[in-house]
Order: structure tokens, then sequence, then C-alpha cells
């Protein structure tokens, strides 16, 4: 428990009822998608606050700064790099190299899919790449539910490899001091692994079937790969600030470099670069458009998280659940971790995986004691990445970039149906969560 | 001055079930911007114009949202967008008639009617009050001739 001035009753209730109470309600709303999720937790905060339970300054404490300097960072460094038209290039590059095979098309674009989504974020890859599919698969005459069933999952094991590549992937670093090569060297070994066993169910089902007309797959050899350059000067700015954040990911953590720092730094530098050779009013209307370019919704979305959950923290509740947990796996942290992989990847299949490891961040910290100390938590917070991760190709609601993916497919004709696509993701999903469960369980165990 | 002051009552319209080909055929051969289309009671359903037929021959990932922004690097011939075309062109022109532009009534204001064309750069239905049936049509070519024609009498 903190030590936080708190009120001692609550409209009649204890603070860890109201709290508590609070937290499911806002759960409940999430799900239901009424009302914007922004919206939603931003009132859930602005409640934890007016009745008492956090003071504005312990709610500025909650919030997890590290966790949206890194988002937002990231979010103005893609949207700047995305104006050079590279994404594309690279899209179309990749189809070009398979020389427009149909089934080769579907693993290039899997592999492009993985390999941004584990740089960049996820619905920011797949509003890059599902456009280019669509216009590929429909110049092929084929059906593109195929590919954009393939890039949900790529999206969501890319994502799975890197700090910055999923949302739960960045609050677990930030939360723990994990860093970018630690994410690396436990999460991207399995991640590819699991990657390259996804395309084997999906080449049975839909790959082996794959064909187009000749004449069709020579008007997809006919782009102009360069020609999707939109910038070249920009191009090479992006990519030179990019490297240098890759690279501030990697050894700046060694001397004590939150990956926040060096996203902003990033994003000032690229903004820079980008906006210096223009007059100071087209400089205005550049950043505006950069700045408009980062989800604000997002954004919003985890600060009122950040304090909610915070709250709930405050009141001990998270403390007496972390205790029922270990009561519950007789104290061993191989089935603890075991647990947290699937329920983890179950929840997250059916509920935003943000909320769900915002939440069980306090939760897992509590066990620290009941196992021996921080260093003895490294399993159960990978298990919890790779569960979090993992788990959003459970469902269509399981991750944002699904649900991009579906909005594309829906107004192309092509509808991804919500239970249609559960009945195979599910599967799939619990397939790549029992080979982590082996790697966890042989790496760390 | 209102609306009805500037449309033209009695313009060529178009049905739903028309085919595309039809459609295009008829509005190509003379030189139509926009016609509007209307059900066998002469109820306004949508408009039908040479942005229909472009929309049809640029490749579908260019119009959906957060679609592609630079198609530089596709590079097609007419036998190619003739190929998409062929793809739609059986198809009622119900498929892709424009119901985004508002029918007016006929006592709006001339400024609010112009405004509108303006903004929507394609002829404006006026629909009698209260209902959808089709009065007539406010073209750039009825406007830009009455407005010529004032200038002409007052110089006369």
């Amino acid at each position: 428990m903190h030590n936080l001035p708190q009120t001692d009753v609550i409209f009649g209730m204890s603070p860890v009822w109201f709290a508590g109470g609070l937290f499911v309600v806002t759960y409940l709303l999430i799900i239901t998608e009424r009302l914007n999720r922004a919206i939603i937790s931003m009132m859930a905060a602005a409640l934890m606050i007016l009745s008492g339970v956090l003071t504005q300054q312990a709610a500025v404490q909650g919030v997890d700064f590290n966790t949206i300097g890194l988002l937002t960072g990231m979010m103005i460094i893609v949207g700047i790099t995305r104006e050079s038209g590279v994404f594309q290039y690279l899209a179309i590059r990749s189809a070009k190299m398979v020389k427009a095979d149909p089934w080769g098309i579907l693993v290039m674009l899997m592999l492009v899919t993985a390999l941004l989504s584990a740089l960049l974020d996820n619905v920011t890859t797949v509003l890059l790449i599902a456009p280019i599919t669509l216009l590929i698969t429909d110049t092929l005459k084929i059906n593109p539910y195929p590919y954009l069933f393939a890039e949900i999952f790529a999206s969501n094991i890319g994502g799975t490899a890197t700090l910055i590549g999923d949302p739960p992937n960045i609050m677990i670093g930030s939360a723990t001091g994990l860093g970018y090569n630690d994410f690396l060297f436990n999460l991207a070994p399995i991640a590819i692994f699991v990657l390259l066993i996804t395309v084997i169910p999906i080449y049975l089902i839909w790959g082996r079937h794959l064909s187009a007309d000749p004449q069709l797959i020579n008007k997809v050899m006919g782009y102009r790969e360069k020609d999707a350059i939109k910038d070249w000067v920009l191009l090479k700015k992006s990519l030179l600030v990019l490297t240098l954040v890759m690279l501030g990911f990697i050894i700046g953590h060694d001397y004590g470099l939150q990956p926040a720092t060096v996203a902003m730094f990033g994003a000032a530098l690229l903004l820079t670069l980008h906006v210096l050779p223009f007059s100071q009013e087209k400089q205005s209307q550049m950043v505006t458009k950069s700045l408009c370019d980062v989800e604000w919704i997002t954004i919003f979305f985890f600060i009122g998280l950040f304090i909610l959950v915070y709250g709930v923290e405050t009141t001990g509740l998270l403390e007496m659940l972390a205790h029922r947990v270990i009561e519950l796996t007789d104290g061993d942290k191989m089935v603890t971790a075991m647990s947290i992989l699937f329920v983890s990847a179950t929840a997250s299949a059916i509920i935003d995986n943000i909320p769900f490891v915002a939440t069980m961040i306090p939760l897992i910290k509590n066990m620290a004691v009941s196992f021996g100390g921080t260093e003895e938590l490294l399993p159960i917070w990978w298990s919890l990445a790779l569960g979090s991760c993992l788990g959003g190709n459970g469902s269509l609601v399981g991750a944002s970039a699904n649900l991009i993916v579906a909005g594309f497919a829906e107004r192309s004709g092509q509808p991804i149906r919500f239970l249609p696509f559960m009945l195979m993701a599910f599967p799939l999903m619990m397939m790549s969560v029992l080979v982590s469960s082996i790697y966890v369980y042989f790496r760390y165990f | 001055m209102k609306a009805s002051d500037a449309m033209d009552p009695h313009p060529v319209t178009l049905k739903p079930t028309d085919t595309i080909e039809c459609a295009a055929n008829y509005i190509m051969d003379r030189r139509f911007r926009s016609l509007p289309v209307v059900d066998e009671n002469n109820c306004y359903m949508g408009m039908f114009g040479v942005n229909c037929l472009l929309k049809q021959v640029i490749p579908k990932a260019v119009f959906l949202p957060h679609g592609l922004e630079n198609v530089d690097f596709i590079h097609e011939s007419f036998e190619d967008l003739y190929q998409r075309f062929a793809d739609v062109k059986d198809l009622p022109i119900s498929i892709c008639m424009n119901q985004e532009i508002q029918p007016i009534e006929p006592d709006a204001p001339l400024t609010k009617t112009l405004l509108q064309l303006y903004q929507t750069r394609a002829s404006i239905p006026i629909v009698e009050p209260g209902s959808c049936k089709l009065l007539g049509v406010v073209s750039y070519w009825d406007v830009g001739e009455r407005i010529l024609a004032a200038g002409k009498l007052k110089n006369a």
C-alpha cells in the first residue's frame, strides 16, 4: 500500500470498494465501445481524483511518462517517415522479389509486416501495408482475405519481438526498467519461431490454392517501386534518425537513457531536419501536421488508465489480488508464469490488452517479495508480454491493428467477420501461446 | 432570387437500374458533368457523373479511408483502365451514384444554391418541399447563362 493521503469513506463505501467498482465499470464501458475509450479513461481518472482516492499530485505520479513519451515520439517519427513513401516501396519491392507469385507475396508481406511491427507500432504498420495489399490482390484478382488474415497475425507476432513493437511491451519495459536489448534477446527468438510456424497452417488452408493469371502477375511486376518514394531527401533524413533512435534504444539503456528520452529526441531531431529549409509560416504548418499524426486518443487513453490503475493500486486492492494469485498457484513461480501467459493471452483476445497489462503490472510487482526479489519476476514479465501481445491474435477485437485491417477489408468488399475469424484465429493463437509456454519453461525454469 | 429561378425544370434524368456503360455513353456523348438519378415516381436518389466513372477506373485502394496516398508507381494503359471499367460496366449505376449531394428546396436563396454548387462541383437537384420529387436541376451552365444574360440586359 502506498503512503498517500486518502479519504476513509467515499459515497458510503471504503476506498477499496469504490476504486474496485470504478475500475470494473470502466472496463465494462471500454468493452461495450459505446463511448470513445479515451473519454472513458479520462472520466475514470477524474472520478478517482474527485472522490478523494487520489490527490491531483498523486494522480500525476501515477502516469508513466516514459510510456507516453516513447509512444508520442515514435508516432511523430513514423508520421514524418511515412511521407517519404519508404513503406510502400518496401511492400512493392518485396512483392516483386518473389516475381509477384501470390503465395510468395503473402509470405513477403507477412515478413515485412512483422519487421515493421517490431520497429514501429502495429497500427501504423497495417495502415501502411493493408492498402498496398488490397491494390495487389485487386490487380491479381485474388481474394485478399488470406493476406489480411496473415498480416494481422504478423503484426501482433512482430510487435511481440521488441520493446517498442506493442504497447504492452512498452508498458512492461517502462515499469520494470527492462531495456530494448532485454526484449530483443528474450522475445525476438520466440517471435521469429512463432511467425515461421504460423506460415504452415496459413499455407495449408489458403496458400496452396493461391494462383493468378500470368498477365495480371506481369501488371504487378510493372509497378515501379522507386516511384513510390515521394521525397528522397526526407527518406535519407528519416532513415538517419530512425537508425540513431534504434541505436539509442540499444546502447542508451546502459547509460541510463530511458526509451522516451531517445524517442522524443529523435522526434525533435527529425522535425528539425524536416522543417528547417522552410519559412517560419510553413514550419508551423508542418509541425502542426506532424503533431496531428500523433494518435491522441491512444495517448489520453493511456494517461487516464494509468491514473485509474494507480488509484486502485493505492487502495491495496492489487496487493490483495497478488497474494490471492500466489495462493492459487501455491507460490510456484513456474505455475504462476504459465497461468499469467495463458490468462493474459485469453484476456487479450477478448478485451483490449492495454488496460489488462496496466492492471497486471502493479499486481505482478506485488509478487516480488513472495518470489524473492524483482529479478525472480523476469519469467513472469516475459510471460505477460508474450501472452498479451500474441493474445491479440485471438479475435478481431484483440488488437487495434486487427480492427484497422477489418475496416479495410469491409470497405474493399471482403469483410472479415468476427466469428469466422475467431474460429480460425483463436486456435492458431493458442498454438503460438503453447509454443511460447514451452519456450518459457525450457529457457527460464 | 431563389434556387428555382436558376433551375432547369426539365432535366435529363437516369434510372437507378441503367447500366454504368449505358449511362457513361450518354453523359460522354452529351458532355454532361452529372445527371440526377430518379426512381419510377420521379423521386430523387442521387447524382451520377464523370466522377463516378473516374472512380471505377482508378484502383479501389486509393479511395479507402487511409488508402494509398501515392500512386506514382502504378503505370497503366488505357486498355488497363478499360479492363477495370469492363468489370463494372454491366452493373447498375445505383452502386456508384453520389448520394452525398443534398437536394435543396426551390425557395432556397440563390446565393446558398451557388455556394453548394461551388462546394459540391456537381449540379444541384431541386426537390419538392417535404418530399423527394425532383423539380429540376441547377447546373453551372444554367447559372452561367443567366448571369451573362443579366449583364447583356444591363448593357443593352
